[in-house]
């Protein structure tokens, strides 16, 4: 049932590239897939790589839509964003799902929003990469400062996303920072988004370099969450 | 007189080099290369292991210079970014205090007085930290660094039908000089904190004798860190309120 629905989901989105409306069908399909995934394990699906996948997936979406009207290259946009979410629902099917019950250290609000807002924040760094490849080709100014705005609220995320992992880290290890490679490299990928932010203040930086350094963060965001995760020993490997 | 001059644009080129954003964001550079250095290296030595067991300096003091140098190297990047976050920070207030969205002009520093929060917090833990760990027994008593006794009266676990460990927990009492003072629960995700240290149950075992393994942490830099975090989300919520606006403003200009 739970395959079919995420089939079905495909199908739909593969849709949305001639009518726009099957784009909408597809996320509800995802929504309900995660609804259910989440009754049956009697918690929220955020654990393993098939179910983070899944709710990275569903989450381009929850912001590609809203984010979509009123944005001149509208189509362009929702179909690079369908072929990403498309793209991640199809890696955690790959992948097999983690249905065993949560490790008693898991068990907490800090954890369930730590993951769910490191996960928004990574969907809505991976939309601010599409929106810098079409800035590169259109050179049009709103696209740009979208990319920007996704940034800012990513960036805002993934920081709160930091600070609720160092106080369940606090209340689970004793300590609200570990030294592991995960560690290192959520640092690093919260630093180059600094750096983003700080240089597109200055003239120079502004536009095209920007533009660049937005998808270039992408690329750290996603080897930070599946390069270390799969290749390193740390709090998070899977 | 003319030494004094030198001096006095010697200092003006100095305070000029700190209050730059190119110098913000070229020591942001040097810091993503280091760390990215530290992130590569990392997994490779195996000394790395322990950087979780004493405080950051007493590590890295015991250790050599051909591991640490990258970390020695961050930490100073680090402090000429806090001088280079402070100043900056002091002069946009006076430049901008009377500018009309005065919150736009105040958040900014809000979040980077949050970011400075978080590098003290560090820093505090990072000298005066502690981390112990001990396999403790039923009945069994653990004298912990700031004179306190605790004894461990129970270690209980709750298994759901398949075998998997649903929970578990041990009873404690705290004694000083002998003498009683406080009961609590020990469970994962609900330490007991007691006179600036912490005990936390990591993993339980009942066979041959009901076990738990214990970490007795201290973390001084804790309470300031959460100072910083509320600071930076603080300082956050209000800038992306502010620029967000700004951006739909400019765009629709």
């Amino acid at each position: 049932m739970l395959t079919a629905l995420a089939v079905l989901s495909t199908a739909l989105y593969v849709f949305g590239y001639y009518r726009m409306p099957f784009v909408y069908g597809g996320f509800v399909l995802q929504v309900a897939y995660m609804i259910m995934r989440g009754i049956e394990l009697g918690r929220l699906p955020l654990v393993g790589p098939h179910d983070t996948l899944f709710f990275l997936s569903t989450s381009f979406m929850l912001f590609a839509i809203p984010v979509s009207f009123g944005l001149k290259n509208r189509q362009r946009f929702l179909n690079s964003a369908t072929a990403m979410t498309v793209f991640f629902m199809l890696a955690s099917m790959l992948a097999k799902p983690w249905s065993h019950p949560l490790p008693p250290i898991l068990k907490t609000f800090w954890f369930e929003v730590h993951v769910a807002l490191s996960f928004f924040s990574y969907a809505l760094f991976g939309l601010a990469a599409i929106l810098g490849a079409l800035y590169l080709t259109d050179r049009e100014e709103e696209t740009e400062s979208l990319q920007y705005k996704m940034i800012l609220v990513g960036y805002f995320f993934f920081s709160v996303a930091m600070i609720f992992g160092g106080i369940w880290g606090f209340y689970a290890w004793g300590t609200y920072w570990l030294w592991t490679p995960k560690e290192l490299w959520t640092v690093i990928l919260w630093l180059f988004y600094s750096l983003y932010l700080h240089a597109r203040l200055r003239q120079w930086w502004a536009g095209r370099p920007a533009a660049v350094l937005g998808i270039i963060g992408f690329a750290v965001v996603l080897f930070t969450y599946l390069g270390v995760s799969l290749l390193m020993k740390s709090s998070h490997s899977f | 007189m003319d030494n004094v001059l030198k001096n006095k644009n010697m200092l003006i080129k100095i305070l000029k080099f700190f209050m730059s954003l190119r110098t913000a964001i070229w020591l942001i550079m040097a810091l993503l290369c280091l760390l990215f250095y530290g992130a590569v290296v990392m997994p490779v030595y195996e000394e790395f292991q322990s950087l979780h067991a004493v405080p950051l300096f007493q590590w890295m003091t015991e250790n050599s210079p051909g591991l640490t140098w990258w970390l020695w190297a961050a930490i100073g990047v680090i402090s000429l970014l806090t001088a280079n976050t402070l100043l900056c920070s002091i002069e946009s207030v006076f430049k901008k205090k009377s500018a009309r969205q005065w919150l736009l002009v105040i958040s900014p520093q809000v979040v980077h007085i949050g970011f400075l929060f978080m590098l003290l917090a560090h820093l505090i833990s990072g000298y005066s930290g502690f981390r112990g760990i001990a396999v403790v027994y039923e009945n069994s008593g653990l004298r912990l660094p700031n004179g306190n006794e605790v004894l461990f009266k129970k270690i209980d676990a709750d298994m759901d039908p398949r075998g998997y460990m649903r929970d578990w927990s041990a009873d404690i009492e705290y004694y000083k000089d002998g003498r009683f003072f406080r009961a609590d629960r020990i469970r994962p995700n609900n330490p007991s904190l007691q006179d600036d240290l912490g005990v936390y149950i990591k993993n339980v075992q009942f066979q041959p004798y009901p076990a738990a393994m214990i970490e007795v942490s201290r973390e001084p830099g804790a309470a300031w860190a959460l100072i910083g975090s509320i600071l930076f989300m603080a300082g956050m919520i209000i800038l992306l309120m502010f620029k967000i606006k700004k951006e739909e403003v400019m765009g629709n200009g």
